[in-house]
Formats: structure tokens, C-alpha cells, sequence
């Protein structure tokens, strides 16, 4: 590595063993995963974006790259987002959008008088900054929060509702490489108005902000008052870029984030408090977030720099904006939030691998947002059966929490288990490229590196180290029991989702469709009456596909959280019922359905209106038309209106078919 | 609007666009048997929608022409201005610049800022996929794929978007409208005045916001 390359990043070189502190460990966070991006930028936002900005190399200079360059594996400490800071806004948010100043239009917040009388305020303002990956890398262009990728997590309470104001200081024109500098931010699975739900066609230009009010509350508002049935408390969330036609470019440049929202039972600390669960509660020390994404860097260019190859998928898998980092843990039980960020088709089969390589055990005790009512415990032993890698009814990755495109699952690791010295290894199923070159098309490990894992297949590595006596006691046990399930619904109607890839030389030949539609901001697929319950078949084992070359799509409904009633799929050759795997059982924002597959479901639509989505979360379907709106609405009247609009646009559809110019 | 016409404008790239090293400059022939260079004279700093074809298709074809002429009437103002319609043949080998002609002027699809284009099969395969593909194998080796989208480029803002045919035409107008040149602030500020109206509108008829 030249030595000017490292004076261009400040702070990278920390210390490692034994010396973090909780303020280090954030320390860390900030400056390995931001480099050249200043903490004070969470608070003092700049308000526009400036010609002083970074700008990106333009992308002809790499386009060859086929191969990423090497990286030499556990060099970085593992970096960790520090947490965006509540602060004042100016102008104070209001109920109606504040145009004038600068507010992109919207209909007026739900639920205003309600939840604003106790809010905080945040805010989260999209611009370029660089990045680097890994420490033998010069720094890449990317597009972040705050500058910063992955963004800075924000840390909520339920019963304190908060506005998190997004502004979009992308550059307004000109050197965008593969960001389209239009956002609409998403809080993935958040129970909120429509006009704060990040909907894909509500999407705002530069130099424009938005305000999304999220009020923390639990849903159940109207039937149970106050702040709502505490069953449907949610932890783990995250925010992304949600444009129609570019998602999947917003989010490889960077646009997403962690969001932790607390309450008693998970009170964000370990002490013993009423209702805590007591879980590995300290952000940042003890509960540490996991962004797992996938890249591809060009090669080192003359100004220095790494930049992404901007396309989907990669040849590097990422943690937190870091390349195979290591962590450094007290031999003491950590609880580790996982996202995949995708962006496509990566599913992540995630394994501990022991200091010998062996499989070990990782406690499951939330899928998406939400606890388990027990914990489920994954390894390849005892607990083989809990495995979600499962293909029809076969396990493909033993031992393995599969971790589809935006799923989340909140994980415990034991380290009281190993000894000072011992080295675990977190790994995917799938080889990435560590040092392959044109003429060595293989990796070679680390010297001393065990012989039964690839280094190819691991993502981070974990160094277990004496727990000190200034960091925080060994939590207790995990509880048997993390909560209690609201019932499931009984449901008003029922609906259909279908997922379709046309085969060849059929009409209206579009590729990925829901129900035979695709993406319309204006027109929704299906109505439904706010406070209704529905039962809905998401069918992935769809009439015009073409069999067996169906793809899988890892599918999102927004607003509420669901229930998997059945799961079918076809087994040597019969479509039936099988069993739903151990962590789909709880309460779900994501579901996977593989070719030939369907899942039955059950979900609320309470206390809120508007306009919400069904997509495909694999960014590359979603953005090529997967994605369909459907609609709350608040009365008979209103839903026999939304009903005739469908109906008018099935017309069209219709008339479009036999060829009639429709005027 | 003849090859010389189109080039007195000037039309600006995005710095970022990769221009002719994606789309390449293959040499295509209009229905008028006008040369064109596919980057230079088509896609630089401009605005289009882009379909794949052929002359004797009997299925999606002259229906997503008929769904493109209500297309131009709409945008008849920018057409051959600012924006521009393809329609390129994927049986180039069948046809000539006066199939094309025919099927155009059978269909009064023969319109200033329309062109239908036919060249070399071994470039239209290759605009094909660089213009079409989806990474996947099984898609990207079928020609008969794509009959149903439109790929929509704005090379002035390195814009890659797309509609589907038979979606409503208000989405194609969106989408259409979704890649635009940049507007200026003021622009801006005019944009999102008549959207408040629209939403404050929508609201008052329906009791929640439906649409825009």
C-alpha cells in the first residue's frame, strides 16, 4: 500500500485489543466507516448541496474492472454507525407541508394533534461523500446520510414520536454515475401515514426536503387507544431510498440505514428495569447492528480512489460498510441485528463457524422487527431442523439463518463459550473474492488459516478477548419467553398476489408483473376498507409462468406487520402445503417465495390511510415494474370510488390489448 | 426532420453518460434509407423512447405502435424537438428501409422524430442487449422478450428508465416525464405549487390522496 494513501485517511489506523472503550467502539464507527466524514455532520447539516462536494470519477474509467482488487482479510475493525442525534429543526415541522420553505407537497400529517405534542426531531439529509471500504482501498464516491455510509442509526422509543427530516442535497444535476438525485425515503416496516411512508412515486428532487412523521406507536391505535396494542411492538427497522425506477441505483450508492425503536421490554440498556427482557441491550457495545450488502470496486484510479462498479451484486461482501473487518468481543453474550440491504438476488446463509470451523450455535430471537415468542436457537446439531435455508422441504445450508433481501433478524452469540484468544468466523454459503486476480483465479488464506472454511466464504471474523471490568456484566439468560403474539386476524375478504415472469412470446409480454400490472403511482390494484383484516395468497406459483425457471422474489407489503398461515410449494413435482420453517412463524415484513411457491398470510390495515405497496424487495424486480400500490381508504364511499378506478384501468388495459386507440 | 436538421441542434450528454462505448454508433438506416449513427445522431444529450420490432409481427408489435402513436399525439409539441421515438427492427436481416417504410406509413406511424430503424443484425444485437438486457440468460437470448417495453433514455441526464406498453397511458406519461431534463429551481418551484394544488384537490373530492 503507498504511504500517501494512508495519510488521506485520518484515523483509520486504530487500536485494538483491549483499549475500546464505548465511546471508541463509536469512535471507531465513525471514522472507519466514514473516513473522511466528520461526526459534527450529524448534528450541523449543511442545507444544500455545494460545488465543494465530492464528485464521482466518471464511470468509463471503470468499466473493465472485472475483478475487484484484493483486500488482505481482518485488517479493519468492524465499523459501527454512530447514532443520529436528536436535534431542533428550523423551521419547526408543521401539520400541512411548509412549501415555502422549502417542504415538498404533501397531503397533511395524519394524526397530528395526536403525536406532536411530544416529538423529537432529526434530521437526515441525503449528499455525496466517500467512503472507504477497506483499508487497502483508496475511498469511493458514494451517496449517504448525512454523507455518511450506511447511515447513521436512528435510536427511537415507542411513545415518542419523531419527525425525521429528509433532506436531498444530492447533486441537483450533472454527475450522477448511477444515483438519480430523486429520493423518497421508506421506513422499512414503520405504521404510519401514507404521507410519511416513503411511497415510491412521492419521490423529491435536490435541494428539497421532506418531513415523515413517525409516530413509534404501536398499531391497534383505534381499537386500543392510547398508544396502541403493545403485541405489535417492533425493534429492529431500516430506512432506505425508495424512487420508482431507481431504487436499486439510490441504494448501491448508499442510501440506507438502521432504525432501533425501544420500549420496556427492550429498553436499550441491560439494567434490570420493569418489563425488561434484558437482552444485549448497549447500541454500539453490546447490540450491534450487521449491514450485510455485496460490491464491486474498480481498480486504484490517479486520483486514488476505489469506486464502485455501479451495477447490481459484486464480488465483495460488506458489513457496515466494511470489507471481511474483524470484531473484537468480550467473552460474553452480544446481540448482532442483521439487514441485508441486497441489493438483488443475494441471500445471505449465514453460519458461526467455531475456532476449529465447526458450526455453532446463534440464537434467533427477532425475524424483521419483531420477537419470537421463544427464542430459536440455529446450528447444524440439535437444532438443524430450525434452519430457514429450506428449498420446498429441504435444508440446503445446515446450520444456516438465511438472510433474504431486507429481512432482519435479531441474533444472540454466546462468546462466555470460548476462550480469550479464540477466533469465530461469520460466514455465507456463498465464495467471494478476497485476492483473486486475472492469473490466480483462486483465493489464498491467510497464513495459519483454518483448512475447513474458504476464506472466500467468510464475512467477518470475531476475536474473543477477556471481558474487562469497566465493560458492562454478562447479561442473564435469554428469557424462555420474549413476548406474546397478538391474535391472529380473523379477515373481512380475501385477495390474491400474484408474481409473474411472462414467458417468452406471450402478451403483454412485461417481464415482472403483480397481478399483470406494473408499477402505476395512480392507480391501485386493490382497496381496502381502513380497520379490516385480510387474508392474502402472495403465489409465486403462478399460471403463465414458465415453470421451473420462475424466479424467487423475496416479497414486501408495507404498513403492518403479517402472519404466515401456510406455506406451499412444490415437492417432487406436486404443489402442496409444507411446513412454515420455525422463524417464519412469528410476525413477518418479508417473505420469500421461491419458484413454485406461495405463502398465506393475515394482516391488519388500521388507524392510517393512503396509499402503501406489494413489491418484490430484490431492488433489480422491484425497480423493472414488480411493485404494485394498493390503497387504505377511510369509507364505502371512498373504496367504491377507489374500486371504479380499477375497474377504468383494467378497461384501458383491455382496450390497449385488442389494439384500439383509446383516446 | 432529415439527419442534417437533427444535427444543428445541440444536443449536450451527461459528462457521466457512457455514450457510444455502451450504446454503441452502429450505422442503422431510417425508413427513409437516411445513415445514422445509433449514439451520435439518436441518443447523444437527447431524450427518447425506444421499442424493439419487426415489420410482419402479428402480436405485440402493431399493438405497441398504436399504443406509441397515442404517445406522440400526447407529446406531439417535443417530438423531433426534444424527444424522440425508436423503433427498432429485430429482424433487420427482413427488414429493409422500405418494409419499414411500409409498415410505418400503413400504420400513420411515419411522423417528424419517429424512427423506424433497421441495420446490421450483429448491431441491433448488440444495441438489443445493451439496451434490453436483464442479466439473466434465458431473457437476454430472446428476442421476442422485450416486445412489450420501452426503454426510455435521457442522455443528457444519463437517464435509463422504462414503461410497459400496456400499462395506463397516464403511468407512460410519467414515466416519460420521470426522465426529464433537470429542471431549475424555479422550475421547480412552479412544479411543486400545481402538485400541492393537485394533492389538495384529491383530497377534498376523495378523502385521501389517490394519485399524482
Amino acid at each position: 500500500m503507498p504511504k500517501k494513501k494512508a495519510k488521506n485517511r485520518p484515523g483509520i489506523k486504530q487500536k485494538t485489543e483491549g483499549t475500546i472503550s464505548r465511546r471508541n467502539v463509536l469512535k471507531i464507527g465513525a471514522a472507519a466507516g466514514a473516513a473522511t466524514v466528520l461526526a459534527p455532520n450529524i448534528i450541523t447539516t449543511r442545507k444544500a448541496f455545494a460545488a465543494a462536494d465530492p464528485v464521482p470519477i466518471p464511470l468509463a474509467q471503470c468499466t473493465a474492472a472485472v475483478r475487484s482488487p484484493a483486500h488482505v482479510p481482518f485488517v479493519d475493525e468492524l465499523p459501527i454507525m454512530f447514532p443520529a442525534i436528536d436535534h431542533p429543526l428550523s423551521p419547526a415541522p408543521t401539520e400541512t407541508a411548509n412549501t415555502g420553505a422549502g417542504e415538498w407537497p404533501r397531503v397533511a400529517h395524519q394524526r397530528w394533534a395526536q403525536f406532536t405534542p411530544a416529538h423529537v426531531t432529526t434530521e437526515l439529509e441525503a449528499r455525496p461523500g466517500l467512503h472507504t471500504f477497506h483499508s487497502n482501498y483508496g475511498p469511493s464516491y458514494v451517496w449517504g446520510f448525512n454523507g455518511v455510509y450506511p447511515a447513521p442509526t436512528v435510536l427511537n422509543r415507542y411513545g415518542k414520536p419523531t419527525i425525521v427530516r429528509f433532506r436531498n442535497s444530492t447533486p441537483p444535476s450533472g454527475d450522477n454515475t448511477f444515483g438519480h438525485p430523486e429520493i423518497t425515503i421508506h421506513l422499512h416496516n414503520g405504521h404510519h401515514g401514507s404521507e410519511s411512508d416513503g411511497f415510491a412515486g412521492d419521490f423529491f428532487p435536490s435541494g428539497r426536503w421532506k418531513d415523515n412523521l413517525y409516530p413509534n406507536c404501536y398499531a391497534g391505535l383505534d381499537t386500543f387507544g392510547g398508544n396502541g396494542d403493545t403485541r405489535e411492538k417492533m425493534g429492529t427497522f431500516w430506512f432506505h431510498d425508495h424512487r420508482a425506477e431507481k431504487t436499486l441505483n439510490n441504494n448501491v450508492m448508499g442510501l440506507n440505514g438502521m432504525f432501533i425503536v425501544y420500549d420496556e421490554t427492550d429498553p436499550g440498556h441491560e439494567h434490570p428495569s420493569a418489563g425488561s427482557l434484558r437482552l444485549p441491550g448497549y447500541y454500539g457495545v453490546t447490540d450491534i447492528p450487521l449491514i450485510l450488502t455485496e460490491k464491486r470496486f474498480c481498480g486504484l484510479d490517479g486520483q486514488g480512489r476505489n469506486e464502485m462498479v455501479n451495477a447490481a451484486g459484486g464480488d465483495k461482501w460488506i458489513v457496515n460498510g466494511a470489507i471481511q473487518p474483524r470484531m473484537t468481543v468480550r467473552n460474553r453474550k452480544y446481540r448482532f441485528r442483521i439487514l441485508s440491504t441486497g441489493p438483488t438476488t443475494a441471500q445471505w446463509d449465514l453460519r458461526l463457524r467455531g475456532p476449529s470451523g465447526d458450526i455453532e450455535t446463534m440464537t434467533v430471537v427477532a425475524t424483521d422487527a419483531n420477537f419470537l415468542e421463544h427464542p430459536v436457537p440455529v446450528d447444524a446439531g440439535a437444532n438443524a431442523g430450525n434452519s430457514n435455508s429450506v428449498l420446498g422441504t429441504t435444508i440446503q445450508v445446515p446450520g444456516a439463518i438465511r438472510v433474504n433481501v431486507a429481512e432482519r433478524y435479531d441474533v444472540i452469540i454466546d462468546f462466555s463459550k470460548y476462550n480469550p484468544g479464540d477466533q469465530l468466523y461469520l460466514t455465507d454459503a456463498r465464495i467471494m473474492n478476497v485476492n483473486q486476480t486475472a492469473t490466480q483465479p483462486l483465493n489464498i488464506p491467510p497464513p495459519g488459516f483454518l483448512t475447513n472454511i474458504d476464506i472466500g466464504n467468510v464475512i467477518m471474523r470475531f476475536d474473543v478477548v477477556n471481558r474487562e471490568t469497566w465493560f458492562p456484566a454478562d447479561t442473564p439468560a435469554i428469557p424462555e419467553t420474549l413476548c406474546t403474539f397478538p391474535p391472529i386476524c380473523t379477515p373481512d375478504t380475501t385477495f390474491t398476489w400474484n408474481f409473474t415472469r411472462d414467458p417468452a412470446g406471450t402478451l403483454p409480454a412485461r417481464l415482472f408483473r403483480i397481478n399483470g400490472k406494473v408499477f402505476d403511482a395512480n392507480v391501485p390494484q386493490h382497496c381496502i376498507l381502513k380497520g379490516t383484516c385480510e387474508e392474502w395468497l402472495v403465489n409465486n406459483n403462478t399460471p403463465n409462468a414458465d415453470g421451473p425457471t420462475n424466479w424467487a422474489h423475496p416479497v414486501h407489503i408495507h404498513f403492518e406487520e403479517f402472519r404466515i398461515l401456510k406455506r406451499f410449494a412444490i415437492v417432487g413435482g406436486v404443489f402442496q402445503e409444507v411446513a412454515v420453517t420455525p422463524l417464519s412463524r412469528g410476525r413477518k415484513d418479508v417473505t420469500k417465495v421461491e419458484p413454485g411457491e406461495a405463502a398465506l398470510i393475515r394482516m391488519n390495515f388500521r388507524d392510517y390511510i393512503g396509499r402503501y405497496l406489494i413489491h418484490c424487495h430484490n431492488m433489480g424486480h422491484e425497480d423493472a415494474f414488480m411493485m404494485v400500490a394498493w390503497h387504505i381508504v377511510p369509507d364505502a364511499a371512498a373504496k367504491a370510488v377507489c374500486d371504479s378506478q380499477i375497474v377504468q384501468a383494467n378497461k384501458e388495459f383491455e382496450a390497449k390489448l385488442r389494439g384500439e386507440e383509446v383516446a | 426532420m432529415d439527419r442534417r436538421s437533427m444535427l444543428s441542434r445541440v444536443f449536450k450528454p451527461s459528462p457521466y453518460s457512457q455514450g457510444a462505448a455502451k450504446f454503441t454508433n452502429a450505422v442503422l438506416r431510417t425508413q427513409d434509407n437516411k445513415e445514422v449513427r445509433f449514439y451520435d445522431d439518436l441518443i447523444k444529450g437527447k431524450q427518447c423512447v425506444i421499442n424493439l420490432m419487426y415489420a410482419n409481427c402479428h402480436g405485440a408489435c402493431p399493438l405497441v405502435t398504436t399504443i406509441l402513436k397515442r404517445t406522440y399525439r400526447d407529446l406531439k409539441d417535443r417530438m423531433g424537438k426534444d424527444l424522440f421515438i425508436y423503433s427498432i427492427s429485430v429482424k433487420p436481416q427482413d427488414d429493409t428501409p422500405a418494409a419499414l417504410k411500409h409498415y410505418a406509413e400503413m400504420r400513420n406511424a411515419d411522423l417528424p422524430g419517429w424512427y423506424f430503424l433497421t441495420g446490421d443484425s450483429y448491431d441491433i444485437e448488440t444495441i438489443r442487449f445493451r439496451l434490453f438486457n436483464m442479466g439473466h440468460v434465458g431473457m437476454d437470448l430472446d428476442f421476442a422478450m422485450h416486445s412489450g417495453t420501452f426503454r426510455i433514455i435521457n442522455d443528457a441526464t444519463n437517464y435509463w428508465g422504462h414503461a410497459q406498453a400496456f400499462a395506463s397511458q397516464q403511468n407512460i406519461m410519467q414515466r416519460i416525464a420521470w426522465a426529464d431534463p433537470y429542471k431549475s429551481p424555479a422550475e421547480w418551484d412552479v412544479y411543486a405549487r400545481n402538485l400541492q394544488v393537485a394533492i389538495d384537490k384529491d383530497v377534498k373530492k376523495y378523502g385521501y390522496r389517490r394519485g399524482f
